[in-house]
């Protein structure tokens, strides 16, 4: 196997594995959102490695790699608005203040 | 070892490295630049990997996200500067157990799994940017275009969402 394809695919299950933790364990909204962004690099890392190493001919590779950076300002964009419209009704975006949330 | 695969390491290394800080600090402006830092070495790891115009992209975009989300961390959070050390988290073995899975998962897939041949040489820079041009403006154009009206509704939604709600009662 190519080393240089094994070290991007690890690179980006190593991003998948902390933005996972980070999802999971933070109680802030933000820091919340951060892991989210770290998984999503992750994705972006193997398909720009699958694109270079498996298939550089294909330029719907890289423009899935624009997708996915779309997802990301839209989950910033989304996350935001939903961060100042919960901060203006409780004063925090502390996760485990918004219990009601379950139902 | 080559220039490109040690530059691979090298990026990815630090990609990860920043990552991890983002969760280890208790300063929340430092978890912000941290994953800026973290996005750009993942633009650079773009740069080695010969895919010139999404790595500069990844760097321009990021740098302005992460610096945007600096200022939202400093507006929102209780103690932005970590200087009272607050911890801000919850079910930690569970997240490492399952972050952890998620890593094994992942290099397992990418140990095991045949990716069969693997190209030796990449386009240059102009004729990929020509190459990815083509491509958004043709055959994926509908997915483009969607992307571009995904991203307005999302504009829309979030200030929608932001907005006060005494001006959203009062305009009904």
């Amino acid at each position: 196997m190519n080393v240089e394809l094994l070290l991007a695919l690890v690179t980006g299950a190593a991003l998948f594995g902390v933005g996972i933790y980070g999802a999971l364990s933070q109680t802030n909204l933000v820091m919340i959102m951060m892991g989210v962004e770290l998984i999503l690099a992750a994705a972006m890392v193997n398909l720009v490695a699958f694109w270079r190493y498996l298939h550089p001919d294909a330029a719907a590779a890289q423009m899935f790699v624009l997708i996915v950076m779309t997802v990301m300002a839209i989950e910033m964009a989304v996350g935001f608005g939903v961060a100042i419209a919960r901060f203006r009704a409780r004063g925090s975006v502390e996760m485990e203040e918004a219990a009601e949330l379950k139902g | 070892m080559s220039a490109q695969t040690f530059f691979i390491g090298f990026f990815g290394l630090a990609a990860v490295w920043f990552g991890v800080v983002v969760f280890r600090t208790h300063s929340m402006v430092r978890s912000a630049l941290a994953l800026l830092f973290s996005q750009t070495a993942l633009g650079a790891l773009f740069l080695s990997m010969q895919a010139e115009f999404l790595g500069v992209l990844q760097i321009m975009m990021m740098a302005t996200e992460m610096s945007i989300m600096a200022i939202f961390m400093v507006m929102f959070m209780m103690d932005p500067g970590g200087l009272g050390e607050m911890d801000m988290t919850h079910q930690k073995r569970l997240s490492l157990a399952a972050g952890f899975v998620a890593f094994a998962a992942a290099v397992a897939a990418a140990v095991f799994v045949d990716w069969g041949p693997v190209a030796g040489v990449a386009p240059d820079a102009a004729q990929q940017t020509h190459d990815l041009g083509i491509e958004l403006l043709g055959r994926s154009m509908l997915i483009f275009e969607t992307a571009g009206v995904t991203i307005l509704t999302a504009m829309i939604a979030a200030t929608a969402v932001a907005m006060p709600a005494v001006k959203r009662i009062g305009n009904k």
